[in-house]
């Protein structure tokens, strides 16, 4: 062991042999361990802070994403919506115009043929008229051959179908 | 407790031979721990890796807690350079003590030794006083270390620097000095020529062996205090009281 009195006999030689041996070894520490360490948890140290960032961001850009997508499916829903109920009026309107059309069409046909029936009627009615009278004529001529004269009895015929023909 | 010592001379120096020997020896455990647990260095760290680096964050949290960010970072390479050197420096000699024919104990702890202790709390004084002197200026420096709080404490500050000194050097040296003192006087007993008896010595290992435990347990608390003073050094001198 080292006595007091050692320390007083050689503690200078010691102290600059310690001393320079320290040094030393801080410069191989240094080199060996504790730069590229320190590099390295620097190196961590940036690494898990831009890890935590871009996390950061990423997150909020996937909120953005999903707000952007919730407005568009709204805005979506509400266009099917509108388009579904545009359809609609217009099947609506279409279906009013053409059952207003068809009725309008079967109306008029309805009087056109009711024009032409009693157009018909009226032919038939006039037609029966001519007919009758030449059969009554005929008829008559046929009945009155024999008992009357062409000549005497002219003009008691032309008077009767004078009469006829105003009636 | 005079023992033998083994001396030489070198340009006029007397050099120790058990000083450097344990000194270098210590160094040497040191710088190839470092070497074999920093190989293949990544930023996903593997175990050997995480050894060293949680030495390194050890250190870096005394410094971290004391001093400034700027200052911190300055001193981590002092800090973990010391905190190495003395805590294998104080556990080595409780591992191994190596002593020769002519009765020289050529290795053991180089921390038991004041000539170290002290030349290590001269290094950390001047680092705390270096820094001081960066942080404050000359002046501001001088007026923070001999003239705080007042002007009248001056006889008082200049026996605090002093105080310093001595207690940072001389904990260290009392501590692993006495740790190994014991260890020897209890191993001695073991083996004591003429009074070796069978129960003496059985009783004796597990003594030796809580010793052990416990001055390990002490020197990696020395090693701590020791770099937390060298802090708290700096942090005064730097004028953050």
């Amino acid at each position: 062991m080292l006595g007091l009195t050692t320390l007083a006999a050689l503690p200078l030689g010691n102290m600059l042999f310690i001393i320079i041996a320290f040094l030393l070894l801080m410069l191989i520490l240094k080199k060996v361990a504790y730069g590229p360490l320190t590099k390295i948890l620097d190196e961590r140290a940036d690494k898990i802070s831009s890890d935590i960032d871009g996390a950061e961001s990423a997150r909020q850009e996937a909120e953005q994403l999903a707000s952007q997508r919730q407005s568009e499916l709204a805005e979506t829903r509400q266009n099917a919506t509108k388009v579904v109920a545009d359809a609609k009026a217009s099947a609506q309107k279409q279906s009013d115009s053409l059952i207003a059309a068809a009725t309008d069409r079967a109306t008029s046909i309805n009087q056109q043929a009711q024009t032409d029936a009693q157009k018909l009627k009226e032919d038939a009615i006039s037609g029966a008229k001519d007919d009758v009278a030449a059969l009554s004529v005929a008829i008559a001529s046929k009945l009155m051959q024999k008992e009357l004269s062409l000549n005497d009895q002219q003009a008691l015929i032309d008077a009767y179908i004078s009469d006829l023909e105003t009636k | 407790m005079d023992d033998p010592t083994a001396t030489f001379k070198f340009l006029g120096l007397t050099f120790d031979w058990t000083t450097i020997i344990s000194t270098l020896l210590a160094m040497a455990i040191v710088v190839i721990v470092s070497v074999v647990l920093t190989r293949n260095l990544s930023v996903k760290p593997n175990k050997r890796q995480n050894v060293i680096e949680y030495l390194l964050d050890f250190t870096n949290g005394i410094v971290g807690g004391q001093l400034s960010k700027k200052q911190a970072r300055q001193f981590g390479l002092f800090a973990f350079t010391l905190f190495f050197f003395v805590i294998v420096s104080n556990e080595m000699g409780l591992l191994l003590q190596i002593k020769l024919g002519d009765g020289v104990t050529y290795i053991k702890s180089p921390t038991a030794n004041p000539i170290v202790t002290m030349t290590l709390a001269i290094m950390s004084l001047m680092v705390a006083h270096g820094m001081g002197v960066q942080e404050l200026g000359f002046k501001g420096y001088i007026k923070n270390m001999f003239f705080t709080p007042y002007a009248w404490m001056l006889p008082l500050n200049i026996i605090e620097q002093l105080a310093n000194f001595l207690t940072l050097s001389l904990r260290l040296f009392g501590n692993i000095f006495a740790g190994e003192m014991l260890l020897t006087l209890v191993a001695n007993s073991l083996a004591w020529p003429g009074h070796f008896n069978g129960l003496w010595s059985v009783l004796s290992l597990p003594i030796e062996m809580v010793w052990q435990g416990f001055s390990l347990f002490i020197g990696a608390i020395q090693a701590y205090v020791f770099v937390i003073l060298t802090g708290v050094f700096i942090s005064q001198l730097s004028g953050n009281e």
